[in-house]
Formats: C-alpha cells, structure tokens, sequence
C-alpha cells in the first residue's frame, strides 16, 4: 500500500475514534496535545488501526508513536515487513 | 465562556508585592495570578466526567467563580457548554492562570505556549515527573527552566490544586469533590492525597479555609514563598503547613520567622512528617547520631514560631480554636460542668498541658451561690450538677466569662435525661457573642449530642469530644502567645583567633582531625581547653605533669584511632611522676600491639579535669538548615537520655540562654538542693563560639565537644575531649563573609 494511502486512512480512523474534524489534522499533530486524545481512546486508537489496516501492533511500540505522521509511518513500516515476509 | 463578564474586584492583584514606587513584584504578581486570577484557562480539559481533566474544569465552573474561565480541549467544540480552545494561544484576551491537566509527557508544550501567552500564574495538576524516576526529574527540570524563561509562578506539578473561599475570587482549581467553606486557616500541602481526606474531615467539623494548597513537587513555588504570600493575605488568620522535605530550611526559618511575628502576626502549625536519611558514618560521633534532620527541626521550628503537631487532628484542635476565638490574655482556665468526673479530669489535663485552673474572685462565687443550687460546686471547676438545664449553663458560664482571674472558658457536658442539650447549646453561642474571651465546649458523647455541637460549630464555637484536647488546644495557643513575647534568633559576633583555626582547617585532610589539632581549634575559638602538651617521650609527659600538676592524664593521638579507650589508648588519674612513666610505656606498648599500622604522633598529657556536669556541646553542618550547634547532658547519659537541644549557628546569647533552658539538664546547672551553681554564662558563650566556628568553616561537617566538664562556676568548664570532622578540602572551605569581619583576641 501507498505511504500517502496509509497516511489518509490513518486519519480517517483518527477523526473516527477522536471525533474530531479531518481539517484539523496535520501529520506533526500529537494525538493528546493536538487533538485531545484521553488516555483512553490511545487504546482505542491501536485497535481500529489493526482493524483498519489487518496488522497486530506491539503495544510497547506503539506507545512511542505520538504523532498522526509517525503512526503513518509506524503502519506503512509493519505493512512492508509482512509483505517482504 | 463562563462567569460574568467583568473582573472580579481581586485585591491582592494590586496589593500583594508593590513597592512604594508602584512596581510589582513579578513573582507577587505571579502569586496573585495563582490566588485571584482574572480568567483562568484549563488546559487540557476532556469531556469524561470522572475523570480528573474535566472535574477540575466543572469544580471551578461550579463552585462560583467569579472570573472567566477557558477550557483548552484540541478537538472539542465545547465542554459543559462553555466554547473550548485547541490552543491557550487562541484565546483572545489576556488569562491570568493556566491550570495544566494534561498528561506530564506533553506538560512542557503546554507550559511553552502558557508562556508566549503571557500567562504568570500555573498550576500544574499532572503527575509523572521528579517523583517518577530521572526521566521525570528531567521532565520537571524543563518546566522550571521555562517558568524561568517566562516569568511563570507555578505551583506543582503532581499536585491536587488550588483552592481560594475568598466571595471576590471563589475558585476551586482543584479535584477536590467540594468547595470548603470561607474561614481564616489557610492550610498547606505537599501531599495531595492528604488534602482531599483534610477537606472531608473540615467539612464534617464546618471548618472554613482562606485558601487550600497542594503544592506537590513544589518545583517552583515552595511552602517558603507561600508563606510570604500569606503573610499579607488579610483572609488567612493562621497557617497550616503538612511538609515531608525540607530544601531550604535557612529561608524556610526566615519566612517563618517574618509570618510569626511582625505586626500581623499568623500562627503556623506543622506537620513535617519524613526523616532524610543520614550518612552511616554520621553515626561515628554524637552530634551525628542525634542530630537527624527531625531533631533540629523540632528545634528550629520552635525558634521560627512554627508549632510542630504530629497530627491532623492536633492541628486543627489549635487551629481552629486560634481562628475563631480571641487570644486569651493568660493562661488562666475555668471550667463549668454538669458533671464532676469529666470536670476533675479536665483539670489535671489542664494542669499537666501549663494551664492554670485558679480560684474564681469572691463576686463571682456570691453569684454562682446565688444562682445554682446549694449542692454545686462554685469553686472552679464550677460543678452545675447533673440536672442542670439551659438556665444553670447561662448563669455559671456569665459568671466565670466576668470573673477578671479567668483568661478562657471550657464548657463541659453530658448529656443526661433531663439536659437540653441544644438549649444549653443556644445559649453558649449566645453569650460567646458578647464574651470577648475565649470559649471551648466538650460535649461528651457522639449521637445525642450531635445537634447541639452543629450549633456550636455553626456559631464558630470550638468543640472538642475530650475536655483533654481542648487543653492541649489551649495549652497550643498559649504557646502561641507567648512564642510573640520572645526576642528573635539574636546573633553575636565574639573576637575569635580565625587565622589560628583556619590554618588548622586548611591544611587538615579530611575526616577526624587528631585530638591535639581540634583542641588548637577550639582554643583559638575561645573555649575553655585546658593546658595540655602533645609528648613523643615519658620524660617531656612527666615534666609537663610536674610543672602543670597531679593527677594526670594521657590520651593517645594518631590519625588511625578515633575511639581511644579500645585500645587502652587513654589512661586516667596518674599520681605521681612514675605512674606517668609507667602509664606512657604501656600505652605505647598496647596501642601499637592493638594497632599495628597506626602512626601515633604523641601521647597527650594534661591535668585530670575535676568531677562536674558531664556536657555535650555539638555542631553540625545539616543538607536543609545549614550550621546547626546542640546542646544537652553529656558524657554516658547522651545515648541514655538523648536530653539535647540545638539551635541555628551562628546564634547569639540570648538564644543560647533559650537552649539551655530547654533541656532538663538545664536545672542541674542553676545548682540543684544547695549544689553549686555552674557558671552558665560561660557555657552559653561556649554555645555562641562554637556556632561562630561552625558558620565559619563550613569544611567542618560534625563536631563533638562530649564532654565539657561543668564544675562549680569558681572552678569554670573544661573541655575534656573533643572530635572535630572535615569534610574533604574545597573552595568553600571558609565562610567568604566572615573572612573580613572575624575578631582577634
């Protein structure tokens, strides 16, 4: 899949699961100071991605991804790594 | 956006912290933005009931606010129907005081944006900082830096908030469940989780505060500049401090100090709960082992006006009795009751806390006689007899609240079939309005005479369930009173040879100085060392004895030996020249054998010191309060009766003459049944000296003079042994300030 097709799904689940309006979204936003992310809801946000993009994603990884870019990247990566294996 | 549109009229805006030219003082400005902000944004806000972000935005909503608050939630359009901000940035206008709930990962942008708004007040609520682990620590030392950078005051982080009853602000910026209710004790708190139980039990008493604070990590605003803030604050009566570190105890005294006293006098009652940890070789020498960091506090605190209390309920029993009633003029106590056992216990408690319970004037006896059936008691305590009702309880309580030998009142009840408890109440608060001294009640019991206590409390009438607490209550007041007719820490400056001590201090290498070195120090501060000769040989020892009298004494001295005595390196009473001879042979012979790698520089000889009061005379350099000297019972009786005091060094002789009143061993030494008297005034110039050593040289880490011999005030005091520790050799090793001023002799 495309970087920039992750990317606009990756946004997609954001404004779903944060409810917030796609305009808003920027790739540098960081999912709590940007865009009001509860603690919550950052494990909602792992999930609908593994639902989103058919992925298992290592909860300790994932707690190092803070922005909605780093998440695209985060995913294109994993989704790369299973296609090459 | 909440709240009306104007600004509260905020006193302390404009009060706190100008100077006579008008100019405020950024940090009083950034206090008033915490205490009595305008507008306040919540940054951070989510919209989960239950959780702390969004209770902390409804509490200030709710609790009556009287300026405009902002909730800062990226992502909501609203929260509790008032407009949110993605950004504090996007507010337009100017905020006083940012409250900062968002997780402690993403504090520092919020901080970052609070200070390019120009916001100069914040409190931080998120936790995840210093009290995590270095990488908080770090997170923490990166808000300082930018409330530095910004000008920002604030309190936290990892704190419960703030909470200000004043009708002109109303703010709860806090998660505690309720608002408190307005009242004159500001209470004080590194412990959130204390906070909300100290406001549960206030509620429960109808306790009321002038302001609440968790101040958490206390990164930026500490206790001290609290302190200094509510020294001015005109709805703050007392204060009421619960600490578990101490950083800066010299300014923490000082602070302290200035709310104590001066013209507005505050009490502060403290608890300060937690001992810092002391180095296992503090314990090598006295000083070190008594002088843990709790020791000193019990006595700094006591010299700074803070009265130390070990618990909550201990706090509040003085503290609300100081708030809400007059300061009595004197000790003096009278006690009404229906009932003799509770009254007699009443009275031996009040006895045992240094209250007086005297004997009622003649007029106020004729008019309890008049008034109460022949079977009472008109002497105090004023016995009004089981079946008293309201009209005894009026009558008695008039008399003893006229009667010019009585100070303050404690009313007394139990409730019996016939009391009327909540007329006898009524009444109470009745006259309590036109008494104009104090006034406690105990009534006894818990559920028939919970309406009737309502009433007092109500009326801001202290109530306590024991007559016992509400002496230590009046007893804690007293104190109070009296701490206000005590001169301040007074420092003297006594002519010392500096350069003498210094050149000791300087060349030594650190850990214990040689017995012979650390007497030359004391000698050159103006202690009584008496004369002494380090020897290399039997015949030098005996000359000295010869010339200097018996009987004599030889000590070991060697870098190697701290504890002389183990190794039979101390011999006493030598009579004559050929136990002298005989005495250095030996000790030679048996400290050698004992010690073979020890360097022994001399053996030290000097006239036995005649029997008196064994002293022990200490200094010590401590992380918080700096220099500190001790004073106690020396000799064996340290470990067995730790009776021991200390005080802030420098010190001065009124101080000194406070500290040895304080220790039991003080009377010994005034002559106890026809003993001769010591010669006080030396022991107190002692004191002074050896706090003037300690501030001077700040090399010197521990020092021990255990014991200074009290003889007869004829004979005078001699130091008999002495232990002086260094720390290793530095640029601090001098105090720069007294370098210039020290005396010669």
């Amino acid at each position: 899949m495309d970087k920039s097709e992750v990317y606009r799904r990756v946004v997609g689940v954001v404004c779903r699961v944060l409810s917030v309006n796609e305009g808003l979204v920027e790739p540098d936003n960081h999912f709590v100071f940007d865009l009001g992310a509860e603690s919550t809801q950052s494990i909602q946000l792992v999930a609908a991605f593994e639902a989103e993009f058919g992925i298992e994603i290592d909860e300790e990884a994932a707690l190092g991804v803070q922005t909605v870019g780093a998440a695209a990247d985060f995913i294109a990566a994993q989704l790369r790594m299973e296609d090459d294996g | 956006m909440a709240g009306p549109p104007s600004a509260p009229e905020v006193a302390a805006l404009s009060d706190v912290g100008a100077d006579a030219a008008g100019r405020v003082d950024t940090r009083a400005d950034g206090l008033s933005a915490i205490f009595a902000p305008r507008s306040v944004a919540v940054l951070g806000v989510t919209p989960t009931p239950g959780t702390v972000p969004y209770d902390i935005f409804y509490n200030i909503l709710s609790s009556g606010y009287q300026g405009t608050v902002f909730p800062v939630a990226p992502g909501k359009q609203s929260i509790c129907a008032v407009r949110a901000y993605r950004y504090v940035l996007d507010i337009e206008g100017p905020v006083d005081l940012a409250v900062v709930v968002f997780p402690a990962d993403v504090v520092e942008r919020a901080l970052e944006q609070c200070g390019r708004k120009g916001i100069r007040g914040a409190i931080v609520i998120s936790a995840g900082f210093r009290e995590v682990g270095a990488k908080g620590q770090a997170r923490e030392e990166r808000l300082k830096a930018l409330c530095r950078q910004y000008g920002i005051a604030m309190i936290g982080p990892n704190c419960l908030g703030v909470i200000n009853t004043d009708p002109a602000v109303r703010l709860n910026a806090s998660f505690a469940r309720k608002m408190p209710a307005a009242g004159r004790i500001a209470f004080l708190s590194q412990s959130g989780a204390l906070c909300t139980a100290v406001l549960d039990y206030a509620r429960e008493k109808q306790i009321g505060f002038s302001k609440f604070v968790s101040f958490g990590n206390k990164a930026d605003v500490t206790e001290i500049e609290l302190f200094e803030y509510l020294r001015h604050d005109p709805q703050t009566g007392v204060i009421l401090l619960y600490l578990e570190e101490i950083r800066d105890g010299r300014r923490l005294i000082e602070a302290a100090q200035q709310v104590t006293r001066g013209e507005h006098p505050k009490p502060i009652l403290a608890i300060k709960a937690g001992r810092t940890p002391q180095g296992a070789d503090a314990a090598a020498s006295h000083t070190g082992s008594l002088a843990g960091q709790d020791a000193i506090c019990e006595a700094v605190f006591r010299e700074a006006g803070i009265l130390r209390v070990a618990s909550i309920e201990e706090m509040f029993n003085a503290a609300v009795l100081y708030a809400n009633q007059p300061l009595p003029a004197g000790n003096r106590l009278a006690i009404v009751t229906n009932a003799g056992g509770p009254g007699v216990m009443a009275t031996d408690a009040a006895i045992r806390v240094g209250l007086r319970v005297p004997r009622l004037a003649d007029a106020s006896m004729a008019r309890l006689r008049a008034a109460l059936p022949a079977a009472a008691n008109v002497k105090n305590p004023v016995d009004v007899i089981g079946d008293a009702r309201a009209d005894r309880y009026t009558a008695a309580l008039e008399a003893v609240l006229d009667d010019p030998n009585v100070d303050q009142v404690l009313v007394i009840l139990t409730p019996q079939s016939m009391t009327d408890i909540e007329a006898i109440a009524e009444g109470v608060c009745r006259i309590h309005r036109q008494a104009g001294k104090a006034l406690a009640c105990s009534f006894m019991g818990a559920a028939d005479v919970g309406r009737g206590i309502r009433l007092l409390q109500e009326a801001g009438i202290p109530h306590y369930i024991l007559p016992e607490w509400a002496c230590e209550a009046m007893a804690r007041v007293q104190t109070i009173r009296q701490w206000r007719g005590q001169p301040v820490g007074d420092t003297d400056r006594l002519p010392v040879d500096f350069a003498a001590a210094r050149a000791i201090l300087e060349e030594a290498p650190p850990g214990y100085l040689d017995e012979d070195r650390a007497l030359a120090v004391l000698a050159a501060y103006g202690l009584p060392v008496p004369p002494h000769r380090l020897c290399s040989g039997p015949e030098e020892a005996v000359a000295f004895a010869e010339a200097h009298g018996y009987p004599a004494v030889l000590r070991v001295v060697s870098p190697q030996i701290l504890h002389k005595s183990e190794v039979k390196g101390v011999a006493l009473g030598l009579a004559d020249a050929g136990m002298v001879r005989g005495a250095f042979q030996r000790m030679r012979h048996y400290v050698s054998a004992a010690v073979p790698r020890a360097e022994i520089r001399g053996l030290l000889v000097r006239r036995m010191i005649p029997a008196g009061h064994e002293l022990i005379l200490g200094a010590k350099r401590d992380p918080a309060f700096g220099p500190t000297v001790m004073f106690g019972l020396g000799g064996i009786y340290v470990e067995l009766f730790e009776d021991v005091t200390f005080g802030l060094a420098p010190l001065g002789r009124a101080t000194a003459a406070r500290m040895l009143r304080q220790v039991r061993a003080g009377r010994l030494l005034e002559g106890l049944r026809g003993a001769p008297r010591a010669d006080i005034e030396n022991i107190q110039d002692c004191l002074v000296r050896l706090g003037q050593l300690a501030a001077d040289f700040p090399r010197i880490v521990e020092l021990d003079v255990n014991p200074l011999i009290a003889g007869p005030a004829e004979v005078g005091n001699a130091v008999a042994d002495v232990r002086i520790r260094l720390a290793p050799q530095n640029a601090s090793s001098q105090n720069p300030e007294t370098e210039q001023s020290h005396g010669q002799e």
